[in-house]
């Protein structure tokens, strides 16, 4: 008879990134199995386009990794990559906001209106339509939250913005949501 | 005033919202654009001991042509350089070709490998 199979250990962030900064390349792939999800998930959001969204986590990851011996021990990983990503968001929004002059970032998106809404019958499509549609301040702030177990302390660090200022926008943001979904 | 309680249905909704799943190529492109980036040929500080280097060189040979009566100068030692050293007799530059003649022939000698006996298991 064959013993049971034993699950490997999960190891903790801490010490993936003591290992990969320390030249594990699998330690850092793991960092980045754990984590691409969440940081996709952030830029296309914030950035409301899928290969440039992709472009932006590689970025993320690329400069997470150049700057893997500053990472201050303690801190959490998923602060630290999701401010990377949003920088690079907020980079890449001010670059196409300099070329075009299509995105002012405190605007909504006036193609996703309550019209294009309610043709949307499908409810997770209707709710990412409606977080698309928000000012890009509060859809960081709803994308951030959204990511699961993100407190509101990650999303001021995350976000560089104070703590009641988060309070604030995701309140006004839910507000904004709820009037889309209901519309 | 804020009432968490008002948005209990918007918040389900938002935590059963699954994240979208990034391409199944955004994996490899990281991996590529950071564990497996090749690395860079010359480092940094190599560079700019090259780059130094180079401007001193070249500082250097502007200010030696710009001497009065350089070129001659020059030409005068590098003269006395192959004097020196026997270059000027063709006994000598005979010798040395010979030897290159020899080490292009040696290096151009391909010497047969003995089969390598398998060891028994």
């Amino acid at each position: 008879m064959e013993p049971p199979p034993v699950a490997a250990p999960v190891v903790d962030d801490q010490a993936l990134i003591a290992a990969a900064a320390a030249g594990d390349g699998s330690a850092f792939g793991e960092l980045v199995t754990r984590y691409e999800r969440a940081v996709y998930h952030l830029a296309v959001r914030t950035l409301r386009d899928a290969t440039e969204a992709e472009d932006a986590a590689q970025e993320a990851f690329f400069k997470a990794y150049r700057a893997l011996g500053s990472f201050r021990p303690g801190a959490k990983f998923s602060t630290w990559i999701f401010t990377i990503c949003y920088r690079c968001c907020c980079d890449r929004l001010a670059k196409r906001k300099r070329l075009s002059g299509e995105e002012l970032p405190d605007r909504a998106d006036p193609s996703a209106g309550p019209e294009t809404l309610a043709e949307r019958n499908d409810e997770a499509l209707r709710l990412r339509a409606a977080i698309d549609a928000l000012p890009e301040k509060y859809r960081a702030v709803v994308t951030l939250y959204h990511l699961q177990g993100r407190q509101y302390e990650e999303i001021a660090t995350v976000l560089n913005l104070p703590l009641g200022t988060v309070k604030t926008h995701l309140f006004r943001a839910k507000e904004q949501l709820r009037k889309a979904l209901s519309a | 005033m804020m009432h968490d309680d008002d948005f209990d249905d918007l918040d389900r909704a938002l935590a059963a919202l699954p994240l979208e799943a990034p391409p199944p190529s955004l994996h490899a492109r990281i991996m590529t654009a950071t564990v497996y980036r090749p690395a860079p040929a010359f480092r940094t500080w190599e560079l700019w001991v090259a780059g130094t280097l180079i401007a001193l060189c070249g500082w250097l040979a502007w200010y030696v042509f710009s001497l009065p009566h350089a070129t001659e100068r020059i030409a005068g030692l590098a003269l006395d350089l192959v004097q020196q050293a026997g270059l000027t007799s063709g006994y000598t530059l005979l010798w040395l070709a010979v030897g290159a003649s020899a080490a292009w022939w040696i290096s151009q000698l391909t010497i047969p490998q003995p089969a390598r006996r398998t060891q028994p298991r």
